[in-house]
């Protein structure tokens, strides 16, 4: 437990460096700067709302579509950018892992830190969309913050693994991407759980994001949950989160050997 | 307390990763081959420095003297063996490693401090010392991209001898930057070196600049150490190896 804090207390400093310097350079050498942080997410918002609105015409109860995607769009970018970076991060930090010692898993967490700062920005976009559409938030709103805490947990021990085992097989930074994407339609983010088919919804709801997702729907809009579902995604989250951190925490003493 | 380094019979084994990738895996496995070979690049290796010493580390390339810089740093560890070092370490970190080319040079000397392991306020405290140190004011708020390898130099040796650490790792990084700013680090080294507070260890092929500020040498010969003592006999043993 307290390891686990380390990088928080004695490292605080070189932590909010790290993560500085993942913001502050990301935008540097472009005309719009920070403003793609809102653009990226209002970009793909605009895409799978003409697709998914326009054509498919999934049912959202008296949600607007927009709203709807939403709601699961901006958790699932963080989660999705989050893993992504966080898996190269310890292989683009070679040359640090070769001279200097801290705890390694500032590197992993100073990018997630730093996406969770682009979350925060996106939701301004969100809560915009909102008052435009006039829809009254239910009461229970402030109850995504604990859920966002659970994702914040799964997303944080998947990125350790990632990071870790990236070191060892350059191959985990390919599938990521591609198992990225069979998450992102395996999770009810575009479409409405009440879709997928009633035979295959056991198996589906395995997934845990298919917990979280629907929960965020819940305490928003006041959708009805199961909250066995969310339960279980709580359970998986910090059963990876540990695992992930054991692991990462044992073979980091062989990360320099090993880049 | 005292700044010190031991080392205690150390043997450092690394894996060759020739057999790393699937491509590679299945003629390694018809042949018989094992999966990933080791290779040993320190060979019970036992020396110990105490405060105020400063030592050089010399040898042919491939002969182990980074490795020894790795595990005084604890960024890697012993095979077998033990390795004990008291004291803060701030290696000096090669160009690039440590900077965020994107970044300006200002933005980076807070970036850079904080990787050697320091505070804000550490920093703010030697901030000035630091920039003038450099020479680089007025590039300051530049992108360090647009930075020469020298002034990158400077800007990272000047970081990494203020940083408050007790033992100081120097490899190879006074062979950029003009002739100068090469006097400059060197006295300044040697400045640190005569408050007889540090441990300095040396990395360089430069046999001048080795005998003039390093009373101490160690010669390794392929993981082995082969000669620990005064550095004049540490080259004349080297040279005589070679022929």
């Amino acid at each position: 437990m307290l390891s686990l804090l380390t990088p928080f207390r004695s490292h605080k400093y070189l932590l909010l460096q790290l993560t500085q310097k993942e913001i502050k350079a990301r935008y540097k050498q472009s005309f719009v700067g920070y403003a793609w942080i809102l653009l990226n997410p209002l970009a793909l918002l605009a895409i799978y709302t003409f697709v998914f609105s326009l054509i498919f015409r999934f049912p959202t109860n008296d949600i607007p579509y927009s709203i709807f995607l939403f709601s699961a769009l901006l958790p699932w970018i963080f989660l999705q950018t989050s893993i992504s970076s966080a898996t190269n991060s310890l292989v683009n930090h070679a040359d640090l892992l070769k001279k200097v010692a801290f705890p390694r898993e500032v590197i992993p967490y100073s990018i997630i830190i730093g996406k969770l700062m682009d979350f925060l920005f996106a939701s301004v976009v969100f809560f915009a969309l909102l008052l435009f559409n006039n829809i009254p938030l239910h009461p229970t709103a402030f109850l995504f913050i604990p859920i966002f805490l659970i994702q914040i947990i799964l997303t944080t021990g998947i990125s350790l693994f990632l990071a870790a085992a990236n070191l060892l097989y350059r191959d985990i930074q390919y599938l990521t991407s591609l198992v990225l994407l069979l998450w992102f339609y395996a999770t009810p983010v575009v479409y409405p759980l009440s879709l997928v088919p009633s035979q295959y919804v056991w198996v589906y709801k395995l997934n845990p994001m298919v917990g979280i997702v629907e929960a965020y729907r819940s305490v928003l809009f006041g959708y009805p949950l199961e909250s066995s579902i969310l339960i279980w995604a709580a359970i998986v989250s910090v059963i990876i989160f540990a695992g992930s951190f054991v692991f990462f925490k044992k073979i980091e003493k062989i990360f320099a050997d090993i880049v | 307390m005292k700044p010190s380094i031991t080392f205690d019979h150390v043997v450092k084994e690394f894996f060759l990763q020739e057999d790393r990738t699937f491509k590679e895996l299945i003629p390694s496995l018809i042949s018989g081959k094992s999966w990933a070979k080791s290779k040993q690049v320190l060979d019970d290796v036992s020396f110990s420095v105490t405060q105020g010493e400063t030592v050089a580390i010399v040898g042919k390339n491939g002969a182990g003297k980074s490795t020894i810089l790795k595990l005084i740093a604890g960024v890697t560890y012993p095979t077998s063996g033990t390795v004990s070092v008291v004291g803060k370490v701030a290696p000096l970190i090669e160009l690039g490693s440590g900077f965020h080319h994107e970044l300006s040079g200002y933005e980076n000397i807070f970036l850079n401090a904080a990787i050697l392991g320091m505070h804000k306020k550490q920093i703010e405290l030697v901030l000035e010392d630091i920039i003038a140190f450099s020479e680089l004011e007025e590039y300051l708020p530049v992108p360090l991209k647009k930075y020469s390898t020298g002034m990158q130099m400077r800007l990272a040796f000047s970081i990494a001898v203020h940083a408050p650490a007790e033992i100081l790792l120097v490899d190879e990084v006074l062979a950029v930057g003009d002739v100068d700013f090469q006097q400059k680090c060197l006295n300044r080294l040697t400045e640190i070196k005569n408050t007889g507070e540090k441990i300095i260890i040396f990395v360089s092929h430069d046999e001048k600049s080795v005998t003039n500020f390093c009373e101490r040498a160690m010669l390794l010969d392929a993981g082995r150490i082969v000669f620990d003592g005064t550095t004049n006999k540490a080259f004349s043993h080297y040279y005589s190896k070679q022929s």
